[in-house]
């Protein structure tokens, strides 16, 4: 679909003069710049809304992904044409209103209208836009679980997953809400960990209490699997024989020495295990360490009878969120070894659901930690990801709305609501833009008109009854995409908050600004 | 006999074939970022051949650097822009098509009119004399009344800005540069202001802030505030400092010792942290790595301790708090400090920051831009740097011009006047600079899809009749008083500009013999 890319000019070499006549005339340069921009937003197209379909996607290593979910879509895409690839940085539902923008701009330069005076009545327009949408928005309050779980099941309705909304909106919803004091204006969506087992099915994914490791605990020598009354340490040594970073060679002259060496060994960890016991510790998080082995079979040994659960390979990275959610310090030094250091839990698990073992941590006693963890099960590898992706876009859906508390109805209605709004301005309007503002009313009835295609009903008898039920005073109606209706969607609990579709648009417009500029097109070094 | 005198693949082009080839060279050049001139000029795509990178930009400087030339006069206009570019930042279009277009005028008059290329250079550099002089009798001055100033700086960057992709919100970036500029009082180091790019948003989230954003994470567990912080900025190993010489290795004779050396190791790394410690300082910034061990003894004694910043962030840092980057701590006397207000985390977008607020150099300040694209940030950046660069020589050199093609037509009509009184056929010569310079406005009238020759006549009638404010109007298609539409352009702009595209033409012009050298072989293999 991205083959329109321009065949590439003569490289360099042969003088500007060549190099010149192979740059393409501005008309051709625009035009296939908005063929491209239609190819991908093509692509995605028919994923969106809730009868949206999904797209096998096999990457340059041979894995497959299955996904509804645009961004990833057009992120495995490979694309060559350059105006492709700039909206490939944009994401799912901007894409489309960009790419469809594109065609009501490629009327507008048949019709003469200069490419900037385009770009800033769009522009112009797209205020107007966030203004009439701002204007139907309606205030929520974050205490409001019930509009967040609707605003968080209606993004997950169009995916995959959508059977399982209603398990998911709400670990979306109480996963954000943890995090959130009234004053929040964002929330780092880091501090929310999503683990992944394969095992189960979908319905088995859950909120945890706690914190989840997807590590395992170490039972190769036999160690305890559940601990109560935990004491957590998070070290940064490693449990095994001393190592120093300058090149080292142990030069053994007889066999009495060899046995000195074994014995020293066996002492140097003894005495680290011991000391970990000293300190009261008995759940040990082993942070990863490319120079060292992080435990070898001996240091095992010592702490299965010493009653320590081990868990290794922590990266460097999950350090920090884990101090902070257990409430512990990591300790990189076996002198540093203190009981102040370690993080309190009630209960150290390791618990295997349907074949998914996951290190569980619950009853944590540490109030100031803000962090949650969900648990993602799936029947197979492929699920389990466009699982992961919805529940994260669900999440963001939920963020949005703790960004600007505002939402808007959702089934197409805001589109039809604001482009008949602006068809209406546009005609108040003089001059060239008046053409413009109504060619990009035009370009945001392109929602409504796909989500009744995707949902095999007739676009055309849906979108003018739409926009005639709108004219006769019903701003929530929508499309019920589920009875092939339009109704007042605000009852079918469809709504999204406001800043998603404000961004969309805004973002869209930028692109397609910068777009609608482009004359030329040169390759270089 | 034919005698070869070059060697092989070397050649040469004499007299009037070396004439054209340059004249060809740079009119193509010239062409090429014509349509990229003014507030309807279009942008580019640059698409590198070796990394398929993409850039999509307006600016001149960056189209002529980027693409390949083989024609040594095209390389002089390139060379001319990137000129201007570090003098001025920005007028890099205007310079190069300036230039070609005197060159267009000059190769009439020796291919048509038979006159000797000395003479036209002489006939040149009287009309750049007669130009600069009105130009300078034109500029105006409001250095010395503050607020007065301040309005000019603003029309400067909306005039600049205008012609960029931020076009549609110049007046918010506007804003931002002239309150960076102003903070600088009348430094032109750039480096105080620093442009932070963050994909996600759209431009107008884009803002400014006091102090200095360093793209770090702060080490686990250390103070996440500090407030009158004692900063020191090092470049050093934190690691054990290991002997550098070739093949060094310990032999030792049991694993106890080995553990003793790593003990020594451990206490090596201590030491050098006591020492930082010994400086009273609070924050420790590292451009080098800070291990675990560090890094958990400096999070102890509550120093903040940051990793791994790059080198253009350690050098601004210490730029801006004063401080000076230590890699020895032996005399804490010796070190100076960087000091701060306040240290704290912020978060943009979805990632977090470290930001260095009250830094001792007050006219720091930082620049985030937000956007939905890549190419958008990257161009966004390009079009503020040059802004900025303006405005701060404008602040060394306040007199101000009108745009719009009104100093070009003042200018012109100068060179005119001055043609009357010149005999002999310098006088062809001078006018044909008149003409060159009329084109500018021409072009600016092109570009927006205007009839140009129509507006350009009337223009040049107005000027005539005295209304010397007399400029194109882009919006409305007319004539108008720039000084009402705010149309102000930086003298020194102007003035290098006309400086610089009159050399280079001289330049290309007296050349009548181009001799290539025989490319360096590259031996195959």
């Amino acid at each position: 679909m991205a083959a329109v890319a321009p065949a590439p000019a003569a490289a360099s070499g042969g003088g500007n003069r060549r190099n010149f006549q192979n740059a393409e005339k501005p008309i051709e340069v625009r035009l296939s710049n908005m063929t491209a921009a239609k190819a991908v937003a093509d692509a995605v197209r028919t994923s969106l809304g809730p009868r949206g379909m999904d797209k096998m996607i096999q990457t340059a290593q041979g894995e497959v992904v299955i996904t509804n979910d645009g961004a990833t879509i057009l992120k495995h895409m490979s694309v060559m044409h350059p105006a492709a690839r700039m909206l490939v940085d944009l994401s799912a539902a901007q894409d489309i209103e960009a790419g469809d923008g594109t065609t009501s701009v490629v009327k507008l330069l048949s019709k003469g209208i200069h490419p900037t005076v385009i770009a800033e009545s769009f522009s112009r327009a797209a205020t107007k836009v966030v203004e009439y949408l701002t204007e139907m928005s309606t205030p929520v309050d974050l205490n409001d679980r019930e509009s967040l779980l609707r605003a968080a099941s209606t993004s997950l309705s169009s995916k995959i997953v959508s059977q399982y909304s209603s398990i998911l909106s709400p670990i979306a919803v109480d996963s954000v809400l943890r995090l959130v004091t009234p004053s929040s204006t964002n929330v780092d969506l880091r501090d929310i960990r999503l683990v992944k087992k394969v095992g189960g099915t979908i319905d088995d994914t859950e909120l945890m209490d706690g914190v989840l490791l997807h590590q395992n605990v170490i039972t190769s020598a036999g160690g305890p699997t559940r601990i109560e009354k935990a004491k957590i340490g998070i070290i940064q040594f490693q449990l095994s024989p001393p190592k120093p970073d300058m090149d080292n060679q142990i030069v053994v002259n007889d066999y009495r020495q060899m046995d000195k060496i074994l014995k020293e060994e066996r002492l140097y960890i003894l005495n680290m295990c011991k000391a970990i016991k000293k300190s009261g510790c008995n759940v040990l998080l082993i942070q990863k360490s490319i120079l060292r082995d992080a435990t070898n079979e001996l240091s095992l040994a010592y702490l299965q009878k010493l009653k320590i659960l081990a868990v290794r390979d922590v990266e460097r990275d999950e350090i920090e969120f884990l101090s902070r959610s257990l409430g512990c310090k990591p300790i990189s030094d076996v002198e540093q070894m203190t009981a102040d250091k370690l993080g309190e839990a009630d209960v150290v698990e390791e618990i295997s659901r349907n074949g998914a073992k996951v290190v569980r941590i619950s009853g944590i006693k540490n109030p100031s930690g803000k962090t949650v963890s969900v648990l993602c099960t799936g029947a197979n590898g492929l699920v389990l990801e466009e699982s992961e992706r919805s529940l994260h876009d669900a999440l963001c859906v939920v963020r949005c709305l703790v960004k600007k508390r505002f939402l808007i109805a959702g089934g197409g209605a805001p589109e039809i609501h604001v482009s008949r709004l602006l068809s209406q301005y546009s005609q108040s309007l003089k001059g060239m833009e008046a053409y413009c503002f109504a060619a990009f009313a035009e370009a945001l009835e392109v929602i409504p008109t796909t989500l009744a295609e995707n949902a095999g009903l007739n676009p055309i008898s849906m979108v003018t009854e739409l926009r005639n039920r709108h004219a006769l005073g019903e701003r929530t109606a929508g499309i019920n995409v589920r009875k092939g209706v339009i109704s007042n969607i605000l009852e079918e609990n469809v709504l999204q908050p406001l800043l998603v579709s404000t961004s969309a648009i805004e973002l869209a417009t930028e692109t397609v600004g910068l777009l609608l500029r482009i004359d030329d097109y040169h390759p270089c070094r | 006999m034919s005698v070869s005198i070059f060697g092989q693949d070397a050649t040469q082009e004499r007299a009037e074939n070396a004439r054209l080839s340059s004249f060809v060279g740079a009119l193509a050049l010239g062409d090429l970022v014509k349509s990229t001139l003014g507030p309807k000029g279009m942008n580019k795509i640059l698409h590198s051949t070796s990394t398929g990178e993409i850039t999509v930009t307006n600016d001149g400087a960056t189209i002529l650097k980027s693409i390949a030339l083989d024609n040594p006069a095209a390389k002089i206009l390139v060379n001319i822009s990137k000129v201007q570019d570090d003098e001025v930042g920005d007028g890099t279009t205007s310079v190069t098509v300036l230039a070609a277009e005197i060159l267009r005028e000059a190769e009439k008059l020796v291919t048509l009119k038979h006159v000797h290329p000395q003479t036209v250079i002489e006939g040149f550099r009287i009309a750049s004399k007669a130009a600069l002089e009105a130009l300078e009798k034109s500029a105006t001055d409001n250095g010395k009344d503050a607020a007065a100033f301040r309005e000019d700086l603003l029309a400067i960057a909306r005039t600049t800005l205008s012609s960029k992709v931020l076009a549609a919100d110049k007046d918010y970036f506007a804003e931002l540069a002239v309150s960076a500029v102003l903070r600088l009082k009348g430094s032109t180091d750039l480096e105080h202001i620093q442009i932070i790019k963050k994909q996600g948003g759209k431009l107008t989230d884009s803002y400014l802030d006091e102090g200095f954003i360093l793209d770090k994470k702060m080490g686990v567990n250390c103070p996440h505030k500090i407030e009158n912080a004692k900063i020191l900025i090092a470049n050093t190993p934190m690691d054990t400092d290991k002997i550098k010489i070739f093949g060094a290795r310990v032999k030792v004779d049991g694993t106890g010792k080995l553990a003793e050396l790593e003990r020594a190791e451990r206490e090596k790394m201590k030491a050098k942290v006591a020492k930082i410690k010994s400086h009273g300082v609070t924050c420790f910034v590292n451009r080098q790595l800070i291990y675990n061990y560090p890094e958990s003894l400096f999070a102890e004694a509550g120093i903040m301790s940051i990793e791994h910043a790059d080198f253009e962030g350690v050098e601004r840092l210490a730029l801006v708090s004063g401080g000076e980057i230590a890699s020895t701590f032996d005399q804490p006397e010796l070190v100076k400090l960087g000091k701060c207000d306040t240290i704290e985390e912020i978060m943009i977008g979805e990632d977090k920051l470290i930001k260095f607020s009250g830094v001792a150099a007050g006219e720091a300040c930082t620049v985030v831009l937000r956007g939905a694209t890549g190419q958008m940030i990257e161009e966004a950046d390009r079009s503020l740097h040059d802004a900025l660069s303006v405005l701060s020589q404008t602040v060394k050199e306040t007199r101000v011009t009108l745009g719009g093609g009104c100093a070009e037509m003042t200018m012109a009509n100068a060179v005119d006047e001055e043609a009357k009184r010149t005999d002999g056929k310098k006088a062809l010569a001078v006018e044909s600079f008149a003409r060159a310079l009329r084109q500018i406005p021409t072009i600016l009238a092109d570009n927006a899809g205007y009839d140009s020759s129509d507006l350009v006549a009337k223009l040049r009638a107005a000027h005539y009749e005295g209304r010397s404010d007399a400029g194109l109007d882009m919006e409305k298609g007319i004539v108008g008083s720039m000084k009402e539409c705010g149309v102000t352009e930086s003298y020194k702009l102007k003035r290098q500009v006309v400086l610089s595209a009159s050399e280079a033409a001289e330049m290309i012009l007296r050349v009548d013999d181009i001799l290539r050298s025989a490319p360096r072989r590259r031996d195959g293999h």
